[in-house]
């Protein structure tokens, strides 16, 4: 896993709304819509588009935030969650 | 609007804001399928039945309104439904297996007027929506 990238889905197969507390996020290749919530967000931004190791997404986000319960089998579970998605992309 | 993504979150932020990440098993997405999607993977081996069997025996006009038997100009019932292939290649503009080229565009025409409720309109539906 430690040598995989993470890479957040192409901005333009991305339609977002705000909504309060959740992020609606409209995934255009699979017409599907995902609420999503923290940290989803959180690690989305963080992986750009650019994208980045399990290892380094989770030292930019622990140097980011204030992580209350920095846990990496926690960070890979969201992660997981994202790319079954297809929000986010392994490359 | 989709790079809202990258701005949201401010970075490198003097005082840190707090994160949590949540138990293994939790959950932080709740993904909205449309209904019609899941019937996307069946669109091959669907059917839509000419005229829908509530309708049965009414003929088909040539704009696809469906007369009472007999009608000059209508044509009967088809005598099987048709496949969601067949139809989506009718839809484009080819002819419905089986079918003369005017009937073929009748029994269309009718497919293109299904409505919510009326038998086969879930397959259509399902022909309509973009695939990924």
């Amino acid at each position: 896993m430690s040598d995989r990238l993470y890479r957040m889905a192409r901005p333009e197969d991305l339609r977002v709304a705000h909504l309060d507390s959740f992020m609606a996020v409209y995934h255009r290749s699979s017409g599907i819509t995902h609420l999503i919530t923290a940290p989803a967000p959180e690690i989305l931004a963080t992986l750009g588009e650019a994208g980045m190791t399990f290892r380094a997404l989770r030292d930019t986000l622990g140097s980011e935030y204030e992580l209350g319960d920095l846990d990496d089998a926690a960070l890979a579970a969201r992660l997981d969650e994202l790319v079954a998605a297809g929000l986010v992309s392994i490359i | 609007m989709s790079d809202d993504i990258q701005d949201d979150p401010p970075k490198g932020a003097t005082s840190r804001r707090a994160l949590m990440l949540g138990a293994v098993g939790a959950s932080a997405i709740v993904s909205i399928r449309p209904a019609l999607a899941q019937t996307a993977a069946s669109v091959v081996t669907c059917e839509i039945p000419v005229p829908d069997p509530g309708r049965a025996g009414t003929y088909i006009a040539a704009d696809g309104s469906l007369v009472p038997p007999g009608t000059a100009g209508a044509f009967a019932p088809a005598g099987k439904a048709f496949k969601g292939e067949d139809v989506k290649v009718a839809l484009g503009g080819g002819q419905l297996p089986g079918t003369s080229y005017e009937q073929s565009r009748a029994y269309t025409n009718y497919i293109r007027r299904l409505q919510s409720g009326t038998s086969g309109f879930t397959c259509f539906a399902s022909l309509q929506m973009p695939r990924g």
